[in-house]
């Protein structure tokens, strides 16, 4: 899947400086300034969005040391107690998401690309002088492995509206696994 | 192992590599190697309609001995690939009369998401004028001699490239719905143009941007290495399935029985026609155009994206006209030549390889690159990708 984010804010940010921007009525202020706002929260975005996921790793290490320098203080009275052992019971769950979010989006992005170089580049040696027998089944899985990758981005670009109807078809977060949370805001 | 080549500044030393792993016809290896040798320079800068209007009276001052005026310019949309201006030309064309004429300035971006050359596509439509409904073509800049980049102006012909009132949400042509009563008048059109373009003798025509191919396989590699280099020039990475693909076309290429001129994006969507006569005006689009096997345009044609199912019966309409076998019978008729089913399964294959190798690859790479007039248009056109590759490996499928 390659439409990212990245690329996406990029197209975005020249259409609205280069076509929309000079093309708004001058006397419309409001628009004018919303326009503006626009642009800007865009580059802000572009700039920032490659750094999100480290900014929240570290803001995590951050409470989570301050946390356990409060943890390690005498609280005393009842309600001050019920609130360190709270505050420790979420420390614990903090230092274990700490602990398991090791691997950052540009890492798992790269090694996606790196396994789709080497897959390709040994069909293709297949092709140029493997066994034969070994093509069909390696034909069989790559073309099992597109189906489901092709479901899951077709589910991805569904709300671009290629096609009339998607009623029947797997949500992407069914396809990806992606955890329900209901307090998750949605858009 | 993922190559550590930096596409965006390309080197002449993998240019080379690339011309040599992949020969293709002299003319498409002359765009695609200006493509690569500009890469690395300027992205695409705003051209204000005063600029054009300029640039297109100096190309006309260079062309025409009596006194003309542009008037009226304005932008066309429609399309992803190429920058279009509308224009009003007073001027006195040869032997005749003062007359004013709507005319079309279609000019190329610094990439575009089908590169391609204005001089194939000037030369093409003046070969096939008077052959099936076309723009009256004038002039060519074809190396950007007076326009930004290379450039074509052709007559603006009346008709609209889907019905007015039409439900879908068609992008470029996709799933156009034309309704029972248009559909019975523009699909025998549709049947017969294209027989007429492919059963046309081109002998004695200017078509030196081209090459013509002899018979056998020769066409097929072409298309072959053509598209594969730009999926090397462009793609952001790998995918599997398109390197399967090209593996299996390059094993099982189909001998060409008979060279002809192809359109090579025949379908709904690339032809204008008159809504109250149900009259195609003229066909579009001609950038693609080359010589090679019939069942590469027929093909095109019944790729699924174009067309739609037909409401009540659930069957499947090619580019929204009529039903693929009577498409195919009534291509028969009108041309006289046979459509072989296995070679138009070949066609299907690496057409739906092809298109899917223009959308996943080269619209990312111009719109990373800030290449286009329309960066946000062609990267959207990213998303459509899966669907190209949904389809090539259904199609992948059926001979695998």
């Amino acid at each position: 899947m390659d439409l990212r984010a990245p690329l996406q804010l990029k197209s975005m940010i020249k259409s609205m400086s280069d076509v929309v921007l000079p093309a708004i009525d001058p006397g419309n202020r409001m628009a004018q300034e919303q326009a503006q706002l626009i642009l800007g929260m865009m580059h802000l975005m572009a700039l920032r969005l490659p750094l999100q996921f480290h900014y929240d790793l570290d803001e995590l290490k951050r409470y989570l040391g301050l946390a356990q320098e409060l943890l390690r203080q005498r609280a005393g009275g009842e309600q001050s107690d019920a609130c360190q052992r709270a505050l420790g019971q979420s420390s614990a769950h903090a230092a274990d998401v700490l602990a398991r979010a090791q691997a950052a989006p540009r890492d798992l992005e790269s090694a996606v690309m790196d396994l789709r170089a080497d897959i390709s580049a040994l069909v293709e040696a297949l092709w140029q002088d493997g066994a034969p027998e070994a093509r069909a089944p390696a034909a069989r899985a790559v073309l099992a492995a597109a189906t489901a990758q092709i479901e899951r981005e077709r589910a991805w670009f569904a709300p671009q509206g290629w096609d009339a109807d998607t009623s029947t078809w797997r949500s992407i977060e069914s396809l990806i696994d992606y955890p329900a949370n209901p307090s998750e805001p949605t858009p | 192992m993922r190559s550590t080549m930096d596409k965006n500044r390309p080197s002449a030393a993998w240019l080379d590599s690339l011309r040599q792993r992949f020969p293709c016809e002299p003319g498409v290896d002359d765009f695609l190697t200006r493509k690569l040798m500009a890469r690395a320079g300027a992205p695409y800068s705003p051209v204000s309609l005063s600029t054009l209007v300029a640039a297109v009276e100096s190309l006309l001052g260079a062309q025409l001995s009596t006194a003309f005026a542009v008037r009226a310019p304005r932008w066309l949309t429609g399309g992803a690939s190429k920058l279009q201006m509308a224009f009003e030309l007073d001027w006195q064309p040869e032997a005749g009369a003062q007359v004013t004429s709507p005319m079309v300035l279609r000019m190329q971006p610094a990439e575009s998401i089908v590169e391609s050359s204005r001089l194939r596509e000037f030369q093409l439509i003046r070969a096939l004028t008077g052959r099936v409904p076309l723009p009256p073509v004038y002039w060519v800049d074809a190396d950007a001699t007076h326009l930004p980049y290379p450039a074509l102006i052709y007559g603006l012909v009346p008709g609209v490239t889907k019905p007015t009132r039409s439900q879908g949400g068609e992008v470029s042509g996709m799933g156009t719905h034309y309704g029972p009563a248009l559909r019975g008048l523009l699909a025998p059109q549709f049947v017969r143009h294209l027989a007429s373009i492919h059963t046309h003798d081109w002998q004695g025509q200017d078509l030196s941007a081209f090459e013509v191919p002899p018979t056998g396989h020769h066409a097929v590699l072409r298309q072959l290495n053509w598209w594969s280099r730009v999926w090397e020039e462009d793609a952001p990475g790998e995918l599997p399935i398109l390197t399967l693909a090209a593996q299996w076309l390059r094993a099982n290429m189909p001998p060409v029985d008979r060279v002809s001129l192809l359109h090579g994006d025949y379908r709904c969507g690339n032809f204008l026609f008159d809504e109250a006569q149900g009259e195609i005006t003229a066909w579009l689009d001609w950038e693609l155009g080359h010589f090679g096997d019939r069942h590469e345009d027929l093909a095109w044609c019944t790729t699924r994206v174009w067309g739609h199912a037909e409401a009540g019966t659930g069957r499947e309409l090619v580019c929204g006209l009529l039903y693929e076998e009577d498409f195919l019978a009534r291509y028969e008729a009108a041309s006289g030549l046979v459509v072989n089913p296995a070679t138009l399964h070949y066609y299907k294959v690496l057409n739906t390889w092809k298109t899917a190798v223009m959308s996943l690859s080269t619209s990312y790479r111009i719109a990373h690159n800030s290449k286009t007039h329309q960066d946000v248009l062609v990267a959207w056109c990213l998303g459509v990708g899966a669907k190209f590759t949904e389809q090539l490996a259904e199609t992948l499928a059926e001979v695998i």
